[in-house]
């Protein structure tokens, strides 16, 4: 079934005191909200006069082989199936789209990952985009202390920089600065008092190609500093892809690293007609999209990669000795090698 | 599973198996179809590179009709898997250690392969 025959679910996280709420307020209270339903981890706190909205409570299943990415979010699972019952009984009014509302201390991966393989939902329901709101006032310091707040970030498709009006200007574009860096492939946003247009959090996006794809660049680095930290490698072909080899590459490097592989994005041109459009978090890659045409005349491969305790050249250097394999040699955007 | 091809029924695709907007269900698998032609040619190409790859390491596989791989190593010892979701893990567990394309030694063999060919074309 084709993510357009499914119901898009917008998963909104995003640190402790970071805006959430505020920006579900103000998103849910005009007329484009009709047809949504919102999960929410504090019923109450959202203050909605919303009638679909529905209370999770965290209950997360670790599976056998440990990873965390790979959990499911066992009240998620309850909340949809119960949602989609209602909805296909006639009980309540049809629902067109959900909003994930998780908590400030959330991994947003075990979301991902239960709706994705879930024998029932996944044929209902796909995610859409993840939406991570960011505080600017203590955004940097949450970036610092909590790895959460990291992996919230690396994991986004949209960054949302809340409470832009209390912070410096200097200080918010330091914040924006980093967040590019970590995260090249998000649309960035800055908001006041959550004031976004409703319509940009709310129409679906599908495999709308994130036009970033193309011009996200490689942050390097600096000889002798430690690995560990998080980093991203934009990498582009010029030649068109094999898809197997390719394949065969990313889920070898997602078995052996996949927790450190924050987020993988693509658009690939593997010889035909269009592009496929690569999306995944940690060992969690979602149905690989094939589009029917290209969105221009730039037909290279484009591959972006945030990382956790890998150094970008490791990956090109791999992608370098596979090359045969893969029919293309890879280059790293903007850095010599 | 079925009990006359071995064929898991009702197991979810892994991503690598799973193409979307081709104009035909992915659940639909027709006998004498493009889409069926297609596939078995992936599948068969597919196993070739693993090859490549596995032969570094000491393992081998074989396609058992066009539906699963048989990966075994130099010892005999075999097991069957379906994707690639299995297929390492597997190789892994025969191999005794993880199977790492970031891996110095398997980068440089595949470097020297890669020269090897250039040379001598």
């Amino acid at each position: 079934m084709s993510p357009e025959a499914k119901r898009p679910i917008i998963v909104v996280t995003g640190f402790l005191g970071s805006g959430k709420t505020t920006l579900l307020r103000h998103v849910l209270s005009g007329n484009a909200a009709h047809g949504t339903a919102v999960l929410v981890n504090e019923f109450g706190e959202v203050g909605l006069d919303h009638h679909l909205v529905r209370q999770l409570d965290e209950q997360t299943i670790l599976l056998n082989n440990g990873c965390v990415c790979c959990s499911v979010r066992d009240d998620l699972v309850q909340a949809l199936s119960s949602l989609l019952d209602q909805d296909q009984r006639g009980i309540i009014a049809r629902i067109d789209r959900l909003i994930v509302e998780t908590t400030g201390l959330a991994d947003p991966a075990p979301i991902l990952f239960t709706i994705e393989t879930d024998p029932m939902l996944r044929h209902h329901f796909h995610v859409d985009r993840v939406i991570v709101t960011v505080d600017a006032m203590n955004g940097q310091r949450h970036l610092d202390r909590h790895a959460v707040s990291l992996k919230q970030v690396a994991v986004a498709d949209d960054i949302i920089v809340t409470k832009t009006d209390l912070a410096p200007p200097a200080m918010v574009s330091a914040l924006v600065s980093r967040l590019r860096t970590l995260n090249p492939t998000a649309q960035l946003t800055t908001a006041v008092l959550g004031e976004v247009a409703p319509e940009r959090i709310l129409a679906p996006r599908y495999s709308r190609v994130p036009s970033v794809l193309r011009t996200a660049e490689t942050t390097v680095i600096p000889d002798g500093q430690h690995v560990g930290e998080t980093r991203s490698v934009a990498l582009t072909f010029k030649q068109p892809l094999d898809w197997s080899a390719f394949s065969v590459w990313l889920s070898m490097l997602l078995y052996a690293h996949g927790e450190d592989i924050l987020r993988v994005k693509g658009l690939l041109n593997v010889g035909e007609a269009g592009p496929v459009v690569l999306n995944g978090v940690q060992h969690i890659i979602h149905a690989p999209e094939h589009l029917p045409q290209w969105p221009d005349a730039d037909r290279r491969s484009h591959l972006v990669f945030i990382l956790q305790g890998i150094e970008p050249k490791q990956i090109a250097q791999s992608l370098q000795a596979f090359q045969h394999l893969l029919g293309a040699p890879p280059s790293l955007n903007d850095v010599a090698w | 599973m079925c009990i006359l091809c071995s064929q898991s029924l009702f197991v979810e695709p892994h991503w690598t198996d799973r193409k979307q907007n081709t104009g035909e269900p992915v659940a639909t698998v027709t006998a004498g179809s493009d889409r069926e032609r297609h596939r078995r040619r992936d599948w068969q190409h597919r196993a070739q590179i693993l090859n490549h790859i596995l032969s570094y390491y000491g393992l081998s596989l074989d396609n058992w009709q066009n539906r699963h791989y048989v990966l075994s190593n130099r010892k005999g010892h075999a097991e069957m898997v379906t994707d690639l979701g299995a297929l390492w893990p597997a190789a892994a567990q025969l191999l005794g250690r993880p199977l790492d394309p970031l891996d110095p030694p398997l980068i440089e063999a595949l470097s020297s392969d890669r020269r090897a060919r250039e040379e001598s074309t």
